[in-house]
């Protein structure tokens, strides 16, 4: 196996040292972040070394070809770029770890065993883009994370990381918590913004994009909390440590949360590119009571779900899986096995979007309820085939036509979970009014 | 039935001429909230941003958001009450109608769906009495249906009152969460631990955190197929 510079390829994972959350007890804690994980000292020499420039880290990041991990995969260094040259304005960074995406649950495994390294690579990144303060958008639901990590970063800010003159240099940078309330769209960035701002979380249009005009109508940023934790390793061990390691075209380490009809589903931290047969054979030991595996969903709910004959040799980077026919998405794995219901599978998903639309678009708030009924028809056997293609017709008006994502994220599992699961939903609707093989000639002429 | 039996979106005006339910002596922040009030305004460029937090804190104090607990918000920080009622409504964690002492939030989205989240939430309204959204007549515990938790490795589970997760719930578990609340103690904080920690760490690696549990799946359930 041909190693670079400490880096793992995906192929070689059994010999992976986890680096966003190494095997330290109590890395939560200040002072083990500080003595046994280097902590903070990549942000010291960022800022003291007189190598580092705003634009050197970004160039390191660049060469890193880390893309973030909060779904959409866009080249981080890249999106750092964007920021315009500092003006009078203040300049912002949004963490996101607003984590609702259903089957995502890696963010806050970050954010309980290692909350530090998302501090220091929050400092990285406002020093890369010379920034004055950072708020993390974290969902309400994570109340007691939020205790948690309000104390570490009391003891950051007491000791001088975080605040003004950090280490004593002239660079100051200050990070605030930010509860949410329950609202899946805030995962959204323009949503997120919104909803900083103490509103409804409505998506805004783009342009302007946030880098031109974003929280309070400054410049702003908007990362993954997995994403901004990697900072510190690249600046540690180099851009191109990371770019060798994993999938040449999606490279780093993940957190790949996998859940769903496995012996051992949790969180594992791997290069990308892994095999998905892998990952589930290997790492999440099997399915349970050795069944064949019906469908994976690969990157929480909003990407279109693989069926189970066709995942031999697809790995988990966005090139594989864009040819295999379905995204990366947040790397949270779902695992259904043969006995699975694939309407009821995708019923429970339209009622999520139903649920979460935020109605400020009409093809969203009413085509996800119209998905949802449609859906619960067939899944309640008073479906008609019909319906299948009314579904999909659906789709087509809804996806491309809002002012987020949100509705092509609702439309995608639609598709194809009908076009792939057909067969599911066939035999739950209503037989056709002419079974193939029909003799028609006796019905006469009422027929039609 | 008709197949349009199903929960649908609706529009459910608010009551116009609402009776206040909180004395108008109760509705004032004391020093020591006024305090927090004034540390989280100065965090954010417009002090207006802050009326999430402060809707969360009314939301501690007066268990719930009547009206008149929104404009108390929107009055402190100088804003319409109609902006701050807009937000209180958008968010489904902000109860803008009196709910139980405990309020059981139980997941089914598809991880949980998968792993038997319905079932938990059947036996729960059974168990209860009510259906989910209702109270029970003692005015213990209220019964919800959410969206992902976040935490689907642990599916099926649920959270208590906006606060600690409860993980890996069985009916047993169920029947020993209620019996816990009934006495008035509110499950601790669960750390779950990773898998690669069990292989390379012996388990747990907080050591602050006594309660802790690993990811598993449970027994596949006859009634999810």
């Amino acid at each position: 196996m041909e190693l670079t510079n400490g880096a793992t390829k995906a192929g070689d994972w059994r010999n992976y040292e986890r680096v966003l959350l190494p095997p330290i007890r109590n890395l939560h804690k200040l002072e083990v972040y500080e003595n046994e994980a280097n902590g903070y000292n990549r942000l010291r020499d960022v800022l003291e070394n007189d190598d580092w420039t705003p634009e050197s880290v970004t160039n390191e990041v660049k060469a890193s070809n880390l893309r973030g991990r909060g779904g959409a995969g866009f080249p981080t260094g890249l999106k750092w770029s964007f920021m315009p040259d500092p003006d009078d304005r203040p300049r912002y960074l949004a963490c996101n770890a607003d984590e609702s995406e259903p089957g995502t649950f890696k963010d806050r495994q970050i954010m309980e065993y290692n909350p530090h390294l998302m501090f220091e690579g929050i400092l990285i990144a406002g020093y890369a883009m010379q920034l004055d303060a950072c708020y993390v958008y974290i969902r309400g639901e994570y109340a007691d994370w939020i205790r948690h990590m309000e104390a570490q970063l009391q003891k950051a800010y007491d000791k001088g990381y975080v605040g003004d003159n950090i280490m004593g240099t002239d660079f100051s940078m200050d990070i605030v918590l930010h509860k949410g309330a329950g609202a899946y769209i805030c995962g959204e960035e323009t949503s997120l913004m919104e909803s900083l701002e103490g509103k409804r979380g409505y998506p805004r249009y783009k342009p302007p994009f946030p880098a031109q005009k974003g929280l309070w109508a400054s410049p702003t940023t908007i990362n993954n909390v997995e994403t901004l934790a990697h900072a510190p390793l690249i600046i540690e061990n180099g851009g191109e440590w990371f770019a060798n390691t994993g999938a040449e075209a999606h490279p780093g380490p993940i957190l790949y949360g996998i859940s769903g009809h496995v012996n051992r589903p949790g969180v594992y931290e791997y290069p990308t590119g892994m095999l998905i047969t892998d990952l589930i054979d290997e790492v999440a030991q099997g399915v349970i009571d050795d069944k064949g595996i019906k469908a994976v969903v690969p990157g929480g709910c909003s990407v279109p779900p693989l069926r189970g004959d066709g995942i031999d040799g697809v790995t988990m980077d966005s090139e594989s899986l864009q040819e295999a026919g379905s995204m990366l998405g947040t790397g949270g794995m779902l695992i259904l096995d043969e006995d699975t219901d694939m309407v009821s599978y995708l019923r429970r998903v339209t009622h999520f979007y139903q649920h979460e639309s935020c109605g400020q678009c009409t093809p969203c708030r009413e085509g996800t309820g119209w998905l949802e009924r449609i859906v619960t028809r067939i899944d309640e056997g008073e479906g008609n085939m019909r319906d299948l293609d009314l579904l999909l017709d659906l789709c087509d008006q809804m996806e491309g036509r809002t002012i987020c994502a949100f509705a092509d994220a609702a439309a995608w599992p639609v598709r194809n979970t009908v076009k792939r699961f057909r067969e599911d939903f066939e035999a739950k609707c209503k037989p056709s009014v002419h079974p193939t093989g029909a003799d028609l000639s006796a019905a006469g002429a009422t027929a039609a | 039935m008709s197949h349009f039996d199903i929960e649908r979106p609706i529009v459910k005006l608010p009551e116009q001429q609402p009776e206040q339910q909180i004395p108008d002596e109760e509705l004032v922040w004391t020093d020591e909230e006024q305090e927090r009030i004034e540390e989280r305004k100065a965090k954010y460029p417009d002090p207006k941003s802050a009326i999430m937090d402060l809707l969360w804190m009314a939301q501690e104090k007066y268990d719930y958001l009547p009206p008149e607990a929104i404009r108390l918000c929107a009055d402190t920080l100088d804003m319409d009450y109609a902006r701050a009622y807009g937000v209180a409504t958008f968010y489904t964690q902000y109860y803008k109608e009196e709910k139980g002492k405990f309020v059981l939030d139980v997941c089914t989205c598809f991880s949980c769906q998968m792993m038997g989240g319905y079932d938990i939430l059947h036996y729960l309204e059974e168990k209860l009495g009510i259906h989910k959204g209702e109270t029970t007549d003692d005015g213990l515990f209220t019964v919800e249906e959410v969206e992902c938790l976040g935490c689907c490795g642990s599916a099926p589970m649920m959270q208590v009152t906006n606060g600690p997760y409860v993980h890996n719930l069985t009916k047993d578990k169920v029947d020993a969460l209620l019996d816990d609340l009934k006495d008035g103690n509110m499950p601790p904080f669960v750390s779950v631990t990773l898998p690669q920690d069990e292989d390379e760490m012996g388990g747990n690696r907080r050591s602050d955190v006594e309660a802790t549990e690993t990811y598993q799946t449970p027994p596949r359930s006859e009634a999810v197929k």
